[in-house]
């Protein structure tokens, strides 16, 4: 059992994780399609991990884990981003607000999206050292 | 009465070239400061002037590395032992490089510099220093970069809906579906994976060659990362009946590296074994150690293998060998060419042993720990 939020503004992606996670292993799932609502959201939704788009309109991925305040208010939460940009300064900068994985959409198959759920809701939180260009 | 006159005349002549050589200096386009043995500034131009933002009063007889602050990416001063200026002097070769210079107004310019030692009966007597402002290229290249990103993500994104979807159906998620159902849209999740790849290897080629790649180091577990990659590619191997299996023979299949940049270049390896190889063959994926300090990645296939007249060039740019361009007409050449270049970025080696019509395997070792960068680099042009 776990509490997942989806934030992904593709409506089409968002209702595809929604579904895949919800037929396995009794998540319950919670969608939001900006890191506005995210917030709002969470007002009354407590996450065990939250799978979160980096490029959203009205509010970004970077801009919701800083208003979210992750590793001072909710240390225990686990952030997975699911971007399509990978090496970007974008992904190291959500990696020093606290997430602990980034996961690169157009890579995944569905049948590796619950796996690496499970996996990061049983890891360790952990910080990255980040090495210059 | 002769003689006075000809004196006068050639002081002239000295005048006029000291006036023109003054001229020459004042029209240079780049900056130029010529500095003595000290470091000292002993000519500064109004170019230079410019570019920095001060007076002439204000640099002539100052020590050069004192007043002009040379900074990196961050703000930070660059030591005075990392300064071109100072290389130039102990190693008595111009030294080319870009960084920062603080403007008098605290300003950061991006500059690119080139320094020679000045050598007069075999003794370095100063040093010149060419240097160019290049804010405008430096912002080309960010908003290319900015570009390509943004595109590659456009890109991605309806191509992870396809991806996502057909393999929703395939694995039931909608309901039952026939078998011609399941091979059709294997064909399209065949297709999706190609294109992906072609926009990694376009993004990563693209940023490695502008040195933007860049590199987030953690603990990365192997044997999970490639378990992931060969569901990945399951559908894909599938359609050639391709055996895909894994072995573990290390207790540590775990290494401090970017966990993005490893998966690319196992993903390309196992990729390319699974499209290089025909119908019924099969590729194994082996993790070992290698001694105490390294890992090893193993792809092995018995696929077409490689020519030995081709294997020299195998990591080279656009190069596919004759054999496989026959048999297997997609493909840029740029994959391989991607492996090398990212299995260096992280600090590791790839090599390779090949037959013809035997197959290949390729090596990749990676250190345990890789170390992050801690000096200063020079800017790079994002």
């Amino acid at each position: 059992m776990a509490n997942i939020l989806i934030v992904e503004d593709d409506t089409d992606l968002n209702a595809a994780y929604k579904i895949i996670l919800e037929s396995e292993k009794n998540y319950t799932v919670k969608s939001a399609y900006n890191g506005q609502e995210a917030l709002e959201t969470l007002k009354n939704f407590e996450p065990d991990l939250i799978l979160l788009d980096l490029l959203m309109p009205i509010m970004g991925g970077l801009e919701f884990l800083q208003n979210y305040e992750l590793q001072k208010k909710h240390p225990n939460v686990k952030v997975l981003i699911f971007t399509n940009m990978e090496n970007s300064p974008e992904v190291t900068e959500a990696y020093k607000l606290g997430a602990h994985r980034c996961i690169i959409k157009s890579w995944t198959a569905p049948q590796n999206l619950s796996r690496v759920i499970t996996d990061a809701l049983d890891e360790k939180q952990e910080k990255p050292v980040e090495a210059t260009r | 009465m002769s003689r006075s006159k000809d004196s006068d005349a050639s002081s002239l002549s000295a005048h006029e070239e000291r006036a023109q050589a003054q001229a020459l200096f004042n029209s240079i386009g780049d900056g130029v400061i010529t500095t003595d043995e000290f470091g000292k500034i002993t000519r500064i131009n109004p170019a230079a002037l410019k570019i920095l933002g001060y007076k002439e009063n204000e640099l002539l007889n100052t020590w050069f590395p004192q007043k002009i602050i040379a900074v990196d990416e961050n703000g930070e001063a660059i030591n005075l032992i990392d300064r071109p200026i100072t290389k130039a002097f102990l190693s008595g070769e111009s030294v080319y490089e870009k960084m920062y210079y603080r403007r008098k107004n605290g300003q950061k310019v991006p500059v690119t510099v080139t320094v020679s030692p000045i050598i007069l009966g075999n003794r370095p007597v100063g040093a010149v220093e060419v240097f160019r402002d290049i804010t405008v290229e430096y912002e080309i290249d960010r908003m290319k970069s900015e570009f390509i990103s943004l595109a590659s993500h456009q890109l991605r994104t309806p191509l992870s809906a396809i991806k996502t979807y057909s393999h929703m159906l395939i694995d039931g998620y909608m309901g039952e579906i026939t078998p011609p159902q399941r091979k059709s849209l294997q064909t399209v999740v065949v297709a999706a994976n190609r294109m992906n790849e072609l926009i990694s290897t376009l993004l990563n080629i693209t940023r490695i060659e502008a040195g933007s790649i860049t590199i987030t180091t953690k603990q990365v577990n192997l044997h999970k990362v490639i378990e992931e990659i060969l569901k990945e590619l399951d559908h894909t191997a599938n359609a050639k009946q391709i055996q895909l299996s894994l072995k573990v023979a290390t207790r540590q299949p775990t290494v401090r590296t970017d966990p993005l940049i490893i998966k690319e270049i196992i993903s390309n390896l196992v990729s390319n074994a699974i499209k290089y190889t025909p119908e019924e063959g099969s590729v194994t994926v082996t993790i070992s150690s290698r001694g105490k300090q390294h890992v090893m990645v193993r792809v092995e296939d018995t696929g077409f293998g490689i020519p030995e007249q081709a294997q020299t060039q195998i990591f080279t740019k656009f190069f596919r060998a004759q054999n496989v361009v026959r048999r297997e007409t997609s493909g840029t050449g740029l994959g391989l060419y991607l492996v090398h270049a990212l299995t260096e970025q992280l600090g590791g080696k790839v090599w390779f042993t090949s037959k013809e019509d035997v197959g290949t395997t390729f090596y990749v070792s990676l250190p345990r720990q890789r170390q992050a960068a801690l000096k200063p680099q020079p800017i790079s042009v994002v």
